[in-house]
């Protein structure tokens, strides 16, 4: 290389001013569309956390049920504070809809589950 | 040049199986709190038709659970002989689950015997090597030994091993509801098919409507056959069953029903005058052999009879009714080494022979033991009975004055 000619001369090959500005503005556009698509996803997606309330949810129930409890409260499990709700279902003496609704630490709502159980005291 | 082409054409088929497995991954998630979702439903359903006794289920009904949708559940109870049988259907846009399964009671412990004999002011005499283990309910002239085919009582000194209580002049009662549903199947001018001949194998799920086969005044024999499910056979003379048939789970009502040696199922079986059980049959859990007689005896007075072959077992319940007792009062006859798992109970007689076993209870007006030459009457002579040995896990039907008021799943039928 050293001591070669430099033909200044010769044209180098490049792009217009416009076709940059195009490419950049194209790029800009997909770029953009394509955050939005993601975080869109990322927003309506599952969140491990979902899962593990739903998890947690089901064995509160599952105790519910084993312990026949029928009484009303609110408590905490992991970062979740769990709403359970229980009343009478439709007057049936041994029936009772219990609802469980899961909430994590900004108080907001994660998922929830309801289910008509059988308890009777004999 | 080209080879931009390629590595572009790798990285985007890189990011759509990202995409594609992200997808598939979300979608079968939400499949899965779906059918979490549905479980819920459908075990609700079950707690409703455990919980009450509400007949508008008996023609099914589709409820909302919660009233705020993805929730309906369709329910479903239908008389099925000595129980019932539940089906509940939960469905979530195309996703369905069901479950059907059969309905029984638990045993009230408060009228659980192991002998309920009648109080006709005469004892019980017991003989040879008999075991009552259980409470029972005996007349007051009370319990004692004899010795009878020159043998004596061989058994436990304290005669019984349980409580002893005064029996009354009656039997308890039948539950009065179950016995209505026994009379609308009898009554029924059941529709159906009349020929078995060209079948050898039917499952009717109990989601569909009964299978009558109705046989009318022809005598129907049931051969190399296998019927399970929701079927319902039905006969105004007999019905032969042959040991080459199985049958599961369905009924059979009859005037008259005989059994041939060596059959093995899961059967009800009610008959208007005669059941006749062969040597060597085994009948499993949870099946029935039931005598029901609900109109006035004729001007010949012919004795009903339950009649179980030598060696034959029984898992379930055997019983005998007449609404209007006729002079020959039903019989229920248990041949030598017979073993019933569950629940005698007879209206009329209970006759006996050696070496019989009934781990459960036996409600009787009266026992008769026929040697060659003797009728003994209340005699028990090798005779096992024992209430304990039936398992906690047993359950009964209605219609038995023993039966508890809470409900449980007896048997899973079908599921999904």
């Amino acid at each position: 290389m050293a001591g070669s000619k430099v033909n200044i001369k010769a044209k180098a090959k490049a792009s217009t001013i416009l076709e940059v500005l195009i490419a950049m503005v194209l790029i800009v556009v997909v770029f953009s569309t394509a955050m939005m698509i993601f975080a869109n996803v990322t927003h309506s997606s599952l969140s491990v956390k979902k899962i593990r309330a739903q998890a947690v949810l089901h064995e509160v129930l599952l105790n519910a049920e084993k312990n026949r409890d029928t009484v009303s409260q609110s408590f905490n499990i992991d970062d979740f504070r769990i709403e359970q709700e229980i009343k009478s279902y439709n007057n049936v003496s041994q029936l009772f809809d219990i609802h469980l609704t899961a909430y994590d630490n900004n108080q907001q709502k994660i998922t929830d589950l309801e289910k008509v159980i059988l308890i009777s005291h004999e | 040049m080209y080879i931009v082409i390629v590595i572009a054409l790798v990285i985007g088929l890189l990011c759509s199986s990202l995409i594609v497995a992200a997808f598939f991954y979300r979608i079968e998630y939400q499949k899965k709190f779906r059918y979490d979702q549905l479980d819920n439903n459908l075990n609700s359903g079950i707690n409703i038709l455990l919980a009450g006794n509400d007949t508008s289920y008996s023609s099914g009904r589709t409820i909302s659970l919660f009233n705020n949708g993805a929730d309906s559940v369709t329910l479903k109870r239908i008389f099925w002989g000595m129980y019932d049988i539940g089906t509940s259907v939960t469905f979530i846009q195309k996703d369905t689950l069901y479950k059907t399964f059969s309905i029984a009671y638990n045993i009230d412990s408060t009228k659980w015997a192991a002998l309920y004999l009648i109080d006709e002011e005469r004892p019980v005499s017991l003989s040879g090597k008999t075991a009552i283990i259980g409470d029972v309910y005996i007349p007051k002239a009370g319990i004692t030994t004899a010795y009878v085919d020159n043998k004596a009582y061989q058994g436990d000194k304290r005669l019984v091993i349980g409580k002893k209580y005064n029996s009354n002049k009656t039997l308890p009662l039948l539950s009065e509801n179950r016995l209505a549903q026994f009379q609308q199947l009898t009554n029924a001018n059941h529709s159906g098919d009349s020929l078995l001949n060209h079948i050898d194998s039917l499952k009717q799920s109990f989601l569909l409507p009964a299978k009558y086969f109705s046989f009318k005044k022809k005598i129907q024999t049931l051969s190399n056959i296998k019927l399970s499910g929701n079927v319902i056979l039905v006969s105004d003379t007999v019905i032969n069953i042959d040991s080459t048939a199985s049958l599961n789970n369905i009924i059979v009502y009859a005037k008259g029903i005989h059994i041939k040696s060596g059959f093995h199922g899961n059967v009800q079986l009610f008959a208007k005058d005669s059941i006749s059980v062969d040597s060597n049959c085994r009948f499993n859990y949870p099946s029935c052999l039931g005598l029901l007689r609900f109109d006035k005896p004729g001007i010949v007075a012919v004795q009903e009879k339950i009649h179980l072959g030598n060696r034959s077992t029984l898992s379930g319940i055997i019983f005998t009714y007449e609404k209007n007792e006729s002079i020959l009062k039903p019989m229920i006859d248990l041949g030598k080494g017979v073993k019933v798992i569950g629940q005698v109970y007879s209206q009329g007689g209970l006759r006996t022979k050696d070496s019989l076993e009934i781990d459960g209870s036996v409600f009787t007006s009266q026992f008769l033991y026929q040697n060659s030459v003797t009728l003994f009457q209340n005699y028990l002579i090798n005779i096992t009975m024992n209430s304990k040995a039936l398992s906690s896990y047993y359950l009964t039907g209605d219609l038995m004055p023993v039966a508890g008021k809470k409900k449980k799943v007896l048997q899973w039928l079908e599921a999904k």
